[in-house]
């Protein structure tokens, strides 16, 4: 992206603040709103967009649930809800939500009217039977407002209710029912309806649980500007306490026969771009934004992608667009033209599941990048041509090269090696000959004290994982039972310590964890034990790339790199505010870098290989004699 | 190696770009970047913050056409169900009722339909000068043309010579398609080659004709065809300067035999692609129109910050579309509405670009203050 030529000065000095890392304020997003210069709106947030995403952009093959339409609420806006007796009044039965399944779907987003006669074991039955029917597919389930709902008529606390909805098979929440913000709004349009403390008091338990959700924002009704940039703040502080928020949607008003508009009077196609682009930039602190493709319209979310949006939502609705189906399912022909649209926008299609992890790219010439500060070097002045960048976590970004759907990237180390046969090396990596700060074992107790305990482990890795258990076993002789912990938000309070990596790390690592007091980096804890460097990642490419393109991402590389390297502070100086560091903590930590792969960090690759190799044999060995003595114990 | 940014920056200068260096930007640039330098270049050529329309209608006197075009759901051969061809008095009718209605320009244009003799369109210039002074004749395209020298035996230099002298002073730039003609051969092989295309535009602007130039792109043309017909366009611009605006539109499938072989709509992204890289490419252009209503009123309205400064006609009558179950229909006050709510005055234009009326922006205001009834 290039720099931008504004038209209107006023965007200027918000674009600095943005620049800086600063937060928007209200008086700076009625100027976004404001302005008529619409393609610098929109650089602005695809440039903060790709900050984020790179030139991804997520879908998901989905399939929407509305089990009834009866509902006690009478909302002004809606002309989906029916009271009960009325001919348009539906219920559906677990057994025929179940006939709507397909084995392909990822994720199925329940949610419906509000009954006034439906016991609460129904509604679990309902998750629990989808949950076992499509075990692959993640439920998102019900809007805050009918899990205040729930609480209000079963009287139990919210707690309890997404307790058991948990158990029954519930993952994530969709953002429904937030509209807009303002009790002047809510007075006229849905006074029934909780309004905002209810919604947010709702979310915030559910994120408590380790339930992420999303948000969303009504608008083209009879809201103010003021009220919908008002509503993007108070999101954005509920996000600084909670974290929990996954994406933002904006929803476009549906007249239809709600009588609030006239019924062919929709959103500008304007004010629908620069809805999706003042959200990117002002919620500063939410991953996503989600352009609603079946609301949008297909033309004006195709845009919007280059407007903020890295979300396209999923085949949801797909029935619609895919009349004439034939042979093929009308899944397979909405996930066709989504992933048509995004490509056509210049952006990676990327399949997804509920937490966002990637789970197939359907593009070629990607490139992968480490989201974390310590990679943005490789990355800062990467000339835009005919790659696309994919930004990933170091395990996600091991699996999708398995699958070659990585052209090239800066490879976990042991990526690296179960995939030499279709990989060559690079002459870059991510190494260090002393700390590194960012990959961290943050413990109750000393090292010594670890046996036999529970040792969380971030989802991110693949190979600081594979150092720590070196570490544990042959440097302190202790045994540890290591577990995953999935994207998102986690309880750490089971475990005697937690392995982080990345962002994350460097971010406690200043703040600290009030549980866990001792903090190890691993790379002083290799270093001091082996005399090494340690290399934690190296760039590879794939074996078959035609050698033009070797050459070229080689020259792309290099000059990054090259041109990063006199000057770490400014180059990192925006990602190390966004993750609280000041530009003198960014120079220091990018200078405690090797980004060269030399003879000394080829040693060390293979030294620690040879660890690995060896441990994996002495556990195999210890699992095979557990189990022969499990026999003998057996034939005795 | 070239670099987006060097080009851009050399069309933003004023300097004419290489075919090689349009085709780069086509395949290369982001949209944005794309939008922003056309953005810029249509400011410099008109100034305005606004955005120019006509009132206009676009019957057509037959359907009956012999030049079986794969991508036209509209025609019909001679002695089908449903032909039709419209006589001159009931079409002189029919502009009488539309300039009541307002209507300043008529586009007409037909199928060519080889039973019809030159004398009839001439009447119909004639008639439509003399008997409808309000509305202004933009009638037949490059393809009747050839059609008219065909059954009346004379040149097209002399088949544009009469017509002059009927009245008639611009024409419809429809009938280019690609102008490529490895695509024209595949979409409509009868209709002639782009150079066919080229001859009658360069003969009519060198008469005084003024014309539009158009582009239907999305089904079988490659990106360095597009190139092409940019090339060929601005290189005929440069002679007489005769094109009054470039009109590009994307090929809309439904119902044609091309269908089964291009199944899907161009998407948006595609429109904003092609529109800013003719801002760019064609800098001996004054006008870019969006087509609002080939590509749906929401893709126009946001066209309008891609290097489009006019929003084209209001269509009254519109059935080539329509045919092909694309119906997109408008009136003037909501093609005002469409304009403010992007963000410029709307201003009405004759068929020359000359400024009738001027619907200011209005002053901004919450874009819903309605107020609740209850």
């Amino acid at each position: 992206m290039h720099e931008i030529l504004f038209r209107d000065r006023a965007l200027i000095p918000v674009w600095e603040k943005v620049l800086r890392g600063d937060r928007l304020s209200l008086s700076d997003g009625m100027i976004l709103y404001g302005t008529n210069d619409l393609i610098a709106l929109g650089k602005m947030a695809h440039t903060a967009q790709r900050w984020r995403s790179g030139d991804a952009v997520y879908f998901v093959l989905n399939q929407k649930i509305e089990h009834t339409n009866i509902c006690v609420l009478s909302c002004k806006f809606c002309d989906f809800a029916a009271k009960k007796g009325d001919i348009r009044a539906y219920e559906m039965t677990s057994e025929q939500a179940l006939a709507m399944l397909t084995p392909e779907i990822r994720e199925v987003h329940i949610t419906g009217g509000m009954p006034p006669d439906w016991p609460w074991e129904r509604y679990l039955d309902l998750v629990k039977s989808i949950h076992q029917a499509v075990p692959e597919a993640d439920i998102k389930a019900f809007t805050a407002v009918e899990i205040d709902f729930f609480h209000k008529k079963f009287r139990f606390p919210v707690e309890e209710v997404l307790r058991q909805l948990q158990v029954a098979g519930l993952r994530t929440m969709p953002g429904g029912g937030a509209e807009i913000f303002s009790e002047r709004v809510r007075k006229l349009l849905f006074p029934q309806k909780i309004g905002a403390h209810a919604w947010f008091e709702v979310h915030r338990i559910a994120h408590r649980l380790g339930i992420p959700s999303n948000c969303t924002m009504l608008y083209g009704h009879v809201e103010t500007i003021e009220e919908r940039v008002i509503h993007m703040m108070k999101i954005r502080e509920a996000q600084d306490e909670t974290g929990g928020f996954l994406t933002f949607i904006p929803l476009a008003f549906q007249p239809g026969t709600t009588g609030i508009k006239p019924p062919d009077q929709f959103t500008s196609a304007i004010d629908d771009l620069k809805t999706i682009a003042v959200s990117r930039l002002m919620l500063d602190n939410v991953p996503h934004i989600k352009a609603y493709w079946v609301m949008l319209t297909e033309e004006v979310a195709s845009v919007a992608l280059n407007f903020g949006a890295d979300d396209i939502d999923g085949t949801v609705g797909g029935e619609k667009i895919a009349h004439d189906a034939g042979a093929v399912s009308p899944m397979t022909l909405a996930k066709d033209r989504i992933v048509r649209l995004i490509r056509d926008a210049g952006k990676i299609p990327v399949e997804r599941d509920a937490y966002y992890n990637p789970l197939t790219l359907h593009a070629d010439k990607v490139i992968g990048k480490i989201p974390f500060l310590n990679s943005v070097p490789f990355y800062a002045h990467f000339e835009r041509s005919k790659f696309r960048i994919f930004p990933v976590v170091p395990r996600r970004m091991g699996n999708l090269g398995r699958k070659g759907q990585i052209d090239a990237g800066p490879f976990s180390l042991m990526d690296y090696y179960s995939q030499e046969k279709d990989l060559e090396l690079m002459d870059w990596c991510i190494a260090n000959h002393h700390e590194v700060k960012s990959v961290l074992l943050f413990s109750s107790v000393p090292w010594n004290q670890l046996e036999g305990k529970r040792v969380g482990i971030t989802d991110e890795t693949a190979t600081s994982v594979q150092l720590l258990r070196v570490l544990l076993r042959k440097k302190y002789g202790v045994h540890c039972i290591l577990d995953r912990l999935h994207a998102g938000v986690n309880d750490w309070s089971a475990y005697a310590a937690v392995l982080l990596i990345g962002d994350s790390a460097l971010q406690k690592r200043k703040t600290g964890i009030p549980a866990f007091p001792h903090i190890f980096d691993l790379a002083v804890e290799w270093q001091e034990w082996q005399g090494l460097p340690f290399v934690f990642a190296v760039w590879a490419r794939r074996r078959n790339l035609p050698e033009s393109e070797k050459r070229q991402i080689a020259l792309l590389l290099e000059r990054s790199v090259v041109l990063s390297e006199t000057d770490f502070p400014s180059v990192g100086g925006l990602h190390g505010r966004r993750i609280g560091l000041s530009p003198s903590e960014v120079g220091e930590y990018l200078h405690g870098f090797t980004y060269r792969l030399g003879a000394a960090e080829k040693d060390a690759m293979e030294c620690f290989r040879a660890f690995v190799a060896a441990l994996d044999e002495e556990e195999s060995n210890e699992h095979r004699d557990a189990e022969m003595n499990g026999q003998s114990m057996h034939s005795v | 190696m070239m670099y987006t940014s060097d080009i851009l920056k050399k069309a933003r200068l004023g300097e004419r770009l290489a075919r090689e260096e349009g085709l780069f930007l086509l395949q290369n640039a982001d949209l944005l970047d794309l939008g922003e330098t056309a953005n810029e270049i249509r400011f410099r050529v008109n100034p305005d913050r606004q955005v120019t329309f006509v009132v206009d209608t676009n019957p057509n006197y037959t359907n009956i056409c012999t030049i079986d075009c794969i991508f036209c759901a509209f025609y019909r051969h001679p002695g089908d169900a449903g032909e039709y061809t419209l006589s001159v008095d009931s079409l002189v009718e029919k502009f009488k009722s539309a300039a009541a209605n307002g209507v300043t320009t008529v586009l007409l244009q037909g199928g060519v339909n080889p039973a019809l003799p030159f004398a009839y369109y001439l009447e119909l210039v004639r008639r439509t000068v003399q008997e409808v002074p309000d509305v202004f004749p933009h009638f037949f395209s490059t393809s009747e043309i050839l059609g008219m020298a065909n059954v009346s035996g004379l040149s097209v230099k002399d088949v544009l010579r009469q017509l002059w002298t009927a009245g008639l002073r611009t024409l419809p730039g429809g009938g280019a398609e690609i102008l490529a003609d490895r695509v024209k051969k595949k979409i409509s092989h009868l209709k002639g080659s782009s150079a066919d295309w080229l001859e009658v535009m360069r003969e009519a602007h060198g008469m005084g004709y003024k014309s539009t130039a158009t582009m239907m792109y999305g089904h079988l043309e490659t990106d360095e065809e597009i190139l092409e017909h940019l090339e060929a366009i601005r290189l005929l611009q440069d002679e007489h300067h005769g094109f009054t605006a470039f009109v590009p539109w994307s090929f809309k499938p439904g119902n044609t035999p091309l269908e089964k072989i291009i199944p899907h709509y161009a998407t948006a992204t595609r429109y904003f692609q092609i529109l800013a890289l003719s801002r760019i490419y064609l800098d001996n252009f004054d006008h870019i129109q969006a087509s609002w209503f080939s590509e749906g009123k929401k893709t126009g309205q946001i066209a309008l910050h891609f290097g489009a400064d006019d929003f084209g006609g209001t269509l009254q009558e519109e059935n080539v579309h329509a045919a092909a179950n694309f119906v997109n229909t408008t009136n003037t006050r909501e093609c005002i509405q469409l304009i403010h709510d992007s963000g410029f005055a709307a201003a009405q234009r004759t068929t020359l670009y000359e400024i009738l009326a001027v619907h200011e922006l209005p002053k901004i205001k919450e874009p819903a203050a309605f107020e609740m009834s209850s």
